[in-house]
């Protein structure tokens, strides 16, 4: 059955009523009075799985590929490859007991090669893909309301992020007119899938339909967004199978990995290596820091110095900065209005600001969940009281 | 001898005392109770702060911090999305790496069909 | 039983009129209660479906606070006496606890005189004081603030609110059983479930201090 239909959150009858996730619920999906069993409508959910992480009685799940994986891993005719969101390795050691925020890479790493998967990639890969394209889709659309000749196709200002798949579901159910503004670069798990798929598998000499792409995200969206049908751009289906932050645990613990003492590994090269531009599109902020550093080199032509950005981070849903811009080709300073939303119920504000043609802006990035992939809905479920 | 005994009224002040002193109690029960919640509420979004803090330490420790440096990053590019250089947004590029929304998707499926038909 | 005749006032009208609102309010909390835990179709029918059942919980809950708050404001006097009975534990309490009172049988002794009301009672007292404590600190979270405390606190009261219904359910059924069907003990029963009075003569041997205390009064 297609995923999509049936959705990826649902409630389970451990519900108890208590009502608190049509609070956390910003599109209103979650129906149902104090104590009786809530209901989620599929049309309206946008799989964020925020629902899921604060639910007090752990009474929300969602679907799981993990068997899938599973079969893939254990099929000798497969070329398993993974790939891992940034936000993983700083919580994926919860699970066995480290620090939130330990950073475990490298464990990461080691852990999925003994699951057996051929090649371990890394999502962070694909992000600083992200950052070339969407960077210069940004560039572009700055020329154009610049007036600068042989821009004009591109699309309208300001331009809003596109990496996070609970956001886009959110602007085409709610906000159809805004979508020309959504920047057409894929979220990073989506340009990983194409490029394994191609790229990558005409480097390894392996067929596409013997490929298989999963992806280890903090994400439960993700899963949505994988089974979306146009997600096919090499021909195939482009990332295989989704399993989260939590689910990963449970097959290393599953397959008896002593996870923590595991050495540290590094991703295979080809399409694994990252840049710290990439680890920071896990937190909110990130994915504006990493394009800012590279529209800011290209541009100016200049070294930036300093690479930190600090006044885009922070956990504010709401934050805004102006960053001056020298454009080489132009010979001016531009200053670069930026805005960082992190929590879908913030962004209603902003975006009509944008529709009504009020917003000060030229680039917009929203993650749904509070604080960003760090803290979305495929990540261990912390209870913490102290 | 049949009589109809009852409590008189008045109390005295330890009864007064004692009284009072237990809806003090209750007050202060329900006070740090309410505290307790208080604090549970603080503490419970912390692990976002320390898990963000996480990924900004590793990027200072990591040895290239801009996509546009990432040796791979340009490998792709000079080996097959725009070959020979590094230049993003070219056909092969918005075909694998680009997509669209909404009401565009249908359009999008044929085209990727259309793609599809010639690749094979 | 006793050579003294007569009546004793034991329980006053609104404390009467009280008791049996918080036993009419519990026994509706109660039932719709074990309908959301177990979640048992029949019982939340009864209620018309579970939303309303939680409804009738929940404002049968208010009844249940503000009916005990009303009567402690309007008899303060009384209220701080019987906190100072049941805060008073004398040796002969002790003895009282050592016996069980005398209602079970295997345990022999001398039961020593008690006050308006034996260790027992005290300690129910206690226990029910305590539990309607807890339930409405828990219970009002619940419904007022599950929006806004986090997930943590809420599963705190849920789990704290559903272990106090169970040992108040089970501290009421024992004192349902000693107040109104153990042969002993039902002699009360009328005190304060009906007109308030009890025989002079049990009262005297049930509550001797109390009844020596009453009686040098007259
Ligand atoms: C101040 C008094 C009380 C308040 C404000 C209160 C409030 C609540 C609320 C809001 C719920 C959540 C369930 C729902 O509505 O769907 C609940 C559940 C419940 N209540 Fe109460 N209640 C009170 C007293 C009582 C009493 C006296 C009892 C039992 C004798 C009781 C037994 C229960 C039980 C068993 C549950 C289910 C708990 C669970 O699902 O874990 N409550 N109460």
């Amino acid at each position: 059955m297609n995923a999509v239909e049936v959705g990826i959150i649902r409630v389970t009858s451990s519900c108890k009523g208590c009502d608190h996730c049509t609070s956390i619920c910003a599109t209103g999906a979650i129906s149902g009075e104090m104590g009786e069993k809530h209901h989620i409508d599929l049309k309206k959910c946008i799989s964020c799985g925020q629902c899921l992480i604060n639910c007090p009685f752990s009474a929300i799940e969602d679907t799981s590929m993990v068997d899938t994986v599973k079969r893939a891993l254990a099929d000798p005719d497969l070329f398993v490859v993974v790939q891992e969101a940034p936000a993983v390795r700083v919580a994926l050691g919860e699970e066995f007991g480290l620090a939130p925020g330990t950073n475990v890479k490298g464990k990461m790493y080691a852990a999925l090669r003994r699951l057996g998967f051929d090649r371990v990639y890394d999502t962070e890969f694909a992000a600083d893909l992200t950052i070339m394209e969407e960077g210069t889709e940004l560039i572009h659309r700055v020329f154009k309301h610049l007036g600068v000749a042989g821009f004009e196709h591109a699309g309208p200002l300001p331009q809003f992020t596109s990496c996070c798949p609970a956001w886009i579901k959110y602007a085409e159910d709610k906000f159809p007119d805004l979508l020309p503004h959504i920047s057409s670069a894929k979220s990073p798990q989506q340009m990983f899938g194409p490029i394994a798929k191609t790229y990558a598998a005409q480097k390894l000499n392996v067929h596409p339909t013997k490929m298989f792409v999963v992806s280890v995200m903090p994400c439960t969206a993700k899963k949505y967004e994988c089974n979306r049908p146009e997600m096919m751009a090499s021909g195939y289906k482009d990332v295989d199978a989704v399993i989260t932050t939590r689910e990963l645990a449970a097959i290393i613990k599953e397959a008896g990995i002593d996870f923590v003492n595991l050495p540290d590994e590094t991703a295979d090269n080809l399409v694994g290596l990252s840049t710290g531009a990439a680890t920071i599109f896990g937190t909110t902020g990130g994915v504006m820091e990493a394009a800012l550093r590279t529209a800011y080199e290209l541009l100016s032509g200049q070294t930036l110095g300093k690479v930190e950005l600090h006044n885009v981070r922070g956990l504010k849903p709401v934050r805004e900065a102006t960053i001056d811009i020298p454009i080489k080709d132009l010979g001016r300073t531009l200053p670069v209005n930026v805005c960082v939303v992190t929590g879908i119920k913030h962004v209603d504000g902003v975006i009509e600001e944008v529709l009504a043609g009020r917003s000060p802006y030229h680039f917009i990035e929203v993650m749904n969940c509070p604080g960003g992939c760090v803290n979305g809905g495929g990540q261990p479920i912390r209870r913490d009281t102290y | 001898m049949v009589s109809i005994l009852a409590e008189k009224g008045g109390i005295t002040r330890r009864q007064f005392f004692k009284g009072a002193g237990v809806l003090a109690v209750v007050a202060v029960v329900a006070g740090v109770f309410a505290k307790i919640g208080i604090d549970m509420f603080k503490v419970s979004d912390d692990y976002i702060a320390k898990r963000a803090a996480g990924l900004y330490t590793l990027d200072e420790k990591m040895a290239i911090r801009k996509s546009h440096e990432n040796p791979e990053i340009i490998q792709l590019y000079k080996d097959f999305l725009s070959p020979g250089e590094v230049k993003p947004m070219t056909e092969k590029a918005h075909h694998l790496l680009h997509t669209r929304y909404g009401q565009d998707i249908p359009a999008l499926l044929e085209e990727l069909r259309h793609y599809q038909g010639e690749a094979a | 039983m006793s050579d003294v005749k007569g009546k004793v006032l034991k329980h006053g009208e609104q404390t009467r009129t009280m008791h049996w609102l918080h036993l009419i309010c519990f026994l509706i909390l109660g039932l719709t209660g074990i309908g959301f835990y177990w979640n048992i179709g029949w019982i939340n029918d009864l209620f018309g479906g579970p939303a309303n059942a939680s409804l009738v919980h929940r404002w049968t809950a208010v009844v249940f606070t503000a009916g005990p708050a009303i009567y402690i404001l309007l008899n303060f006097e009384r209220f701080s006496k019987f906190i100072d009975t049941i805060s008073t534990f004398t040796r002969d309490d002790i003895q009282w606890l050592k016996t069980m009172g005398g209602y079970i049988p295997f345990l022999k002794g001398k039961v020593p005189p008690q006050d308006k009301y034996n260790a027992g009672q005290k300690i129910l007292g206690w226990v029910v004081i305590l539990g309607c404590l807890l339930f409405i600190l828990t219970g009002f979270p619940m419904w007022l603030w599950r929006h806004a405390v986090s997930p943590a606190f809420l599963d705190f009261c849920y789990t704290v609110h559903f272990w106090d219904a169970m040992i108040m359910m089970l501290a009421v059924l024992g004192h349902f059983f000693l107040a109104a069907i153990h042969p002993q003990s039902r002699v009360e029963f009328s005190s304060m479930m009906l007109d308030g009075y009890v025989d002079a003569g049990v009262t005297a041997h049930h509550n001797a201090k109390w009844f020596a205390n009453l009686s040098k009064l007259e």
